[in-house]
């Protein structure tokens, strides 16, 4: 007889919730209790707040020092900078400037002001545990460590004999396990339900800019840019992406907003990923193949 | 990976139930933070001059268990509830007995609005694409994603019980 448990606790910003079942209930509390070990991990190293993070030692190094990083935090950005390779820098982790001068993050302690012609081509990744910048630029791997947080709370759900694991990371989530679970997602304006999927063995991340954005001075602001030119995209939409993993799932719904319609096809197509776009006045962009 | 994508048929697809989990009962979340602890006394809530002094809203009342062992305080489980835009969050906080905390776990979480489904239009991306399942749609929503609350008003409730630790608790143990 398989045994459920369900655990919310807040993390990376958000409320982290996993529902499992597995063999036995001291299996199953092991199993949680290994999942969120994995889910401080990735929070202490890939934090843009805490100050002994991995992001917080680099802005707080000179420009130009190799620093020593995580194996985590090095797997997250070389996603990140093989995503801005792939969509032409759309995607871009160097976007920090723009959302500590919006008032989205703090303002980092470092010993430079990141430069606004500085990008992801500006940071060398060698080999697996060090990071060096060659021009001042402060990094922000929010999403996508939070989608790889899951990834890695799912892995250490399996290895501890869960028999069905669902996370769910704020608007990141993953299923794993032979049965289908249905998941509601949240209308573009964030009140009532838009649609809903059901998933097996898939991630799924919903980015919505109603979460975030706000006026100042007299233009609408989010968190969500076009990395060539900082513009603000996807202010008004909220997009779903189905990929084989979270931290993907995550970094695509950015790139919907950003990327032109026929770039999203292909960088979708390349990870067998799916996205729904929906607009908060039922307006739609569909991008991207829907089934 | 398996994907279906269900689709609103209308407004007529709707579930009413707003969003809402239990995770753990105030007992379980005793057990769990004091395992092998049989006695919780019941610890009164703060005054309204402690409240105040510590920044809480007036009407504060968290349930406090002081968790014993014979004549020692082993710590202390604090249960408080914090309130968002939209949302109810009723959390645990296990503190030992130096005030360190223990654990940390959500007990209830509660949206205020209904789940509706809106945007009919919304199925249009699907048109011939997929096969519709209006009635998985319509269960109970047990899971949902997508522009998520922060738990900033979490964090500022735990920050407020430690602070009532340190006024009140740290004299007890």
């Amino acid at each position: 007889m398989n045994v459920r448990l369900q655990r919310a606790r807040p993390w990376l910003g958000t409320l982290v919730e996993m529902r499992i079942e597995a063999p036995a209930a001291e299996c199953a509390q092991r199993a949680i209790e290994a999942a969120f070990a994995e889910i401080e991990a990735v929070h202490r190293c890939m934090s843009f707040h805490e100050p002994g993070s991995d992001l917080s030692r680099l802005h707080a190094a000179p420009v130009g020092t190799v620093v020593a990083i995580d194996a985590r935090t090095a797997a997250v950005l070389r996603c990140a900078l093989d995503l801005a390779e792939r969509t032409q820098g759309c995607f871009d982790p160097g976007i920090a400037r723009e959302l500590v001068a919006n008032g989205f993050l703090p303002k980092p302690r470092s010993p430079f002001v990141s430069d606004a012609h500085a990008n992801w081509r500006d940071v060398e990744l060698i080999g697996d545990d060090r990071v060096r910048l060659h021009r001042p630029l402060w990094l922000d791997l929010g999403g996508i460590a939070k989608g790889y947080a899951v990834d890695c709370a799912i892995a250490a759900l399996r290895a501890q004999g869960a028999t069905q694991a669902l996370v769910n990371a704020g608007g990141d989530l993953r299923v794993a396990g032979p049965r289908e679970e249905v998941v509601h997602l949240r209308g573009a304006d964030g009140a009532g339900i838009a649609g809903a999927v059901a998933l097996r063995d898939a991630a799924l991340a919903s980015s919505a800019g109603a979460a975030t954005r706000r006026r100042h001075d007299g233009r609408w602001i989010g968190v969500h840019l076009d990395g060539r030119d900082r513009s603000a995209v996807g202010l008004f939409a909220a997009a779903s992406v189905v990929a084989p993993t979270c931290m993907i799932a995550d970094a695509l719904t950015k790139i919907a907003f950003a990327a032109p319609p026929a770039l999203t096809r292909n960088v979708l197509a390349g990870y067998g990923a799916q996205v729904v776009i929906h607009g908060e006045r039922g307006d739609l962009r569909a991008q991207g193949r829907a089934a | 990976m398996q994907v279906r994508w269900l689709i609103p048929l209308g407004a007529a697809a709707a579930s009413q139930a707003a969003f809402a989990t239990q995770y753990l009962s105030v007992q379980q979340a005793q057990q769990q933070a004091f395992a092998g602890t049989g006695e919780f006394r019941v610890v009164p809530a703060p005054d309204a001059a402690v409240a105040a002094a510590i920044g809480a809203p007036a009407g504060w009342s968290p349930q406090i268990f002081a968790a014993r062992a014979g004549d020692k305080t082993l710590g202390w489980l604090i249960v408080d509830q914090v309130i968002g835009k939209s949302e109810a969050i009723t959390y645990a906080l296990a503190l030992d007995a130096a005030g360190a905390v223990i654990s940390l776990e959500v007990l209830e979480y509660r949206e205020s609005h209904g789940g509706e489904v809106r945007m009919p239009a919304w199925r249009r991306q699907f048109v011939g694409k997929t096969a519709s399942d209006a009635a998985a749609l319509g269960r109970e929503i047990k899971i949902i994603s997508g522009a998520t609350l922060s738990c900033r008003h979490l964090t500022e409730g735990v920050q407020r019980l430690l602070r009532l630790y340190q006024t009140v608790l740290k004299a007890q143990a």
